[in-house]
């Protein structure tokens, strides 16, 4: 009878990959971001930290929906806490391109104006929001590991791209550590409230990878490898 | 008219519409996931569940027959006055019959074997005396219950990790399906043949010791499993072949290869080859990760889809063993009591040793043909569209686990739930990781109902029983 259709709960990972969707949109706007901050054009950072918080907002909201809606009988395929965790780390990114996005519009800071900063400053950001990217390709790849149960093809595959974030976040970080010698070494050239500013946000935009990262290998945490 | 034809009339009618209700009901279980994986067209569903639950009733239901007509009862208790006896064997039909109806009209989970288990104990001892009652075969029909469930998702757990370690976990599932697929068929066939050799075609006057039975279905199934390898083989020939780039398994070689000379140059201590050692490390993590970078890791989703196509034919077989053994467990709830009130109106005193009559069991898988084809297709194709997310091979391990449960209980003809112990195998699956979310919420559902379903059926085919006293003493 309809017993066994009731057995069936929801899927866990789709409102997953929706929030990863949403925090996507809010890393998203980033790019325009460090572009107005190039420029230092902050009527146009304003507008922009203003419209990422209001994405993060959208996603937390969704992140509650999720904690409130997940019903205490389910059984699912992964832990609850592993799902609980890979949510936060997610949220995490979320919160982290707001925090980006709102010390931008502190201050003006003449950092677009040293060729060389600027130019590793863009690298920087651009590294970064990639390996956002590779981590919610990963979180996409979610509902086909569960076809295979977390094993084989699939699970090599995923573990493939995991690596794959793990070495560009090496990379953002060679490029952070230039970037901070170089600021280091003009320091003289900037006020002291936009140099402390420069320093956090430098070291901000590396969260992200870093965070990607973490996001990555909880994932592959669950994977069954041999 | 005289009162025992009458009796005889109303008893058949009762029987035949509990037989009705067990076809509209409770066959979606066997093929709704078959028809909700599309699999099977709704009619092709409808055709084979009527055939096999047919045969399965119609040779194996003896067994759980005879423990509902003189196995829970003592009958020779009621030697005085046969009368009673035919009255609560009746009262309990109908009792089951009322509950069946409300249950379904309030959408409860109720199961029909525990509902005609509760009514035939509630009976016998309140009319016949505590004494009345088998109390050892209600325990062990008790602890069935209990034991079907977790025995179906034992099994089918231990199926899918099957499934998954060496079909979903390898380096080239469709070649791993075509090689395991034989073995299940092997499997469902053997269950189903044995089922019928050993002890079942006793309706067709043909008996088998156990040794022979098992050598026939042996070959049965020996033949099935070859059949079914050539045609896996053709249908799958050319999907492997590789164009260009270099084959999964290649890459993972690769690895294993990687891990053990990290392991030598971890372990190293002599300095003469050290270099070489590095050299070689160096060498083979360049050459493992050009290979992976080439090996289509990117196809492995259309690789599985791959496998769930070729288990659509193996969940159709389990499909069908789950009607066969439903067959075999649930005619008996009908035909059971039916067959007891015969058994007393026709010498008109009460024998011990009355079998199932051929017959009966004909019209009781008859009435499960019926009632599937006049209302069980709907439920099929309702269950159907709900229950999505048994894919093939997830199905497959599920029904299988369930049936060989159920046959095995129809043999030792102990009555138990379908549905129960397809719920336990689902749980099994997801045990393994199989499934998406399943939810708690419906065991506690069912151990409720089976809580409160018992005592209720019991006091109800008390009450039948005295107002067909009234009637007809």
């Amino acid at each position: 009878m309809l017993t066994i259709a009731r057995l069936f709960g929801k899927s866990p990972f789709a409102p997953l990959q929706n929030h990863m969707d949403k925090v996507a949109s809010c890393v998203g706007e980033l790019p325009y971001l460090f572009k107005a901050f190039l420029e230092q054009d902050s009527e146009a950072i304003q507008r922009i930290a203003q419209k990422i918080s209001n994405l993060e907002h959208e996603a937390d909201l969704t992140k509650n929906d999720i904690r409130n809606h997940l019903p205490k009988s389910l059984f699912l395929p992964l832990d609850r806490s592993a799902l609980l965790e890979i949510l936060s780390l997610q949220d995490a990114l979320a919160d982290q391109a707001e925090q980006i996005a709102a010390n931008a519009a502190l201050l003006p800071v003449p950092l677009g104006e040293i060729p060389e900063m600027r130019e590793d400053f863009t690298i920087l950001c651009q590294k970064n929001i990639e390996v956002v990217r590779q981590a919610r390709q990963v979180i996409k790849e979610l509902e086909d590991l569960l076809e295979c149960s977390f094993g084989g093809l699939e699970a090599e595959k995923v573990k493939g791209m995991v690596e794959q974030i793990a070495f560009n976040e090496y990379e953002t970080v060679v490029v952070k550590n230039r970037l901070l010698k170089t600021l280091y070494s003009k320091g003289d050239k900037f006020p002291y409230p936009a140099f402390h500013l420069c320093l956090t946000l430098i070291e901000e935009i590396g969260n992200l990878a870093r965070l990607s990262e973490k996001l990555g290998n909880r994932i592959r945490m669950l994977l069954e490898l041999h | 008219m005289d009162i025992p034809f009458l009796l005889q009339g109303l008893t058949l009618l009762l029987g035949f519409y509990m037989a009705w209700n067990i076809g509209a009901n409770d066959v979606a279980n066997a093929m709704g996931t078959s028809v909700g994986s599309k699999a099977l067209t709704l009619k092709k569903a409808v055709f084979l569940a009527a055939i096999l639950e047919f045969s399965g009733a119609f040779f194996v239901g003896s067994s759980v027959s005879e423990t509902i007509q003189k196995g829970i009862i003592e009958p020779t208790i009621f030697q005085a006055d046969p009368m009673v006896f035919v009255l609560g064997m009746m009262g309990s039909l109908l009792a089951t019959g009322v509950l069946l109806q409300i249950a379904s009209y309030f959408g409860l989970p109720i199961s029909t074997t525990h509902a005609i288990v509760g009514a035939v104990i509630g009976f016998g001892a309140a009319i016949g005396g505590m004494d009345a009652v088998y109390w050892g075969e209600v325990g062990w029909i008790a602890a069935s219950w209990i034991l079907s469930p977790v025995l179906s998702g034992i099994v089918a757990y231990f199926i899918f990790l099957l499934i998954q370690k060496k079909i979903l976990y390898a380096i080239d599932p469709m070649e791993a399906t075509r090689r395991l697929a034989p073995f299940f068929v092997f499997l469902c066939f053997n269950i189903v043949t044995l089922s019928l050799f050993y002890n079942g075609l006793s309706q067709l006057d043909l008996d088998f010791p156990l040794p022979f039975a098992f050598s026939i279905s042996c070959g049965v199934s020996l033949g099935a499993a070859l059949l079914s390898y050539k045609w896996i083989g053709r249908s799958h020939a050319a999907s492997e072949i590789l164009e260009s780039g270099f084959h999964p398994a290649q890459a993972v070689s690769l690895e294993k290869a990687l891990h053990h000379m990290q392991r030598v140059h971890l372990s190293n201590r002599s300095e003469a080859h050290a270099g070489k050692i590095a050299q070689i490390l160096s060498d083979v993590r360049d050459l493992s990760s050009a290979v992976k970078k080439d090996s289509p890791f990117h196809h492995s989703s259309a690789h599985y889809h791959g496998v769930e196509k070729t288990f659509v034919f193996l969940q159709i077989l389990s499909a069908c063993l789950v009607a066969f053994a439903h067959g075999a467990n649930d005619v008996a709830n009908a035909i059971g009591p039916v067959a007891a009130v015969l058994g007393v109106l026709k010498t008109n005193a009460i024998a011990s040793h009355s079998a199932i009559p051929s017959w009966l069991l004909a019209l009781g898988g008859a009435g499960i043909v019926i009632g599937l084809a006049t209302w069980g297709w709907r439920v099929i194709e309702t269950i159907g569209s709900k229950i999505t997310e048994l894919t093939p091979t997830r199905g497959f391990a599920a029904e299988f686990g369930a049936a060989a449960t159920i046959l095995l209980a129809s043999k030792l003809g102990l009555p138990i739930s379908t549905t129960h112990a397809l719920v336990g195998a689902v749980f099994g699956v997801g045990m393994a990781r199989g499934l998406k979310a399943l939810n708690l919420q419906t065991l506690k559902e069912i151990v409720a109902s089976w809580l409160v379903t018992i005592p209720l059926c019991a006091i109800l085919s008390i009450a039948m029983f005295y107002i067909l006293k009234f009637f007809f003493l």
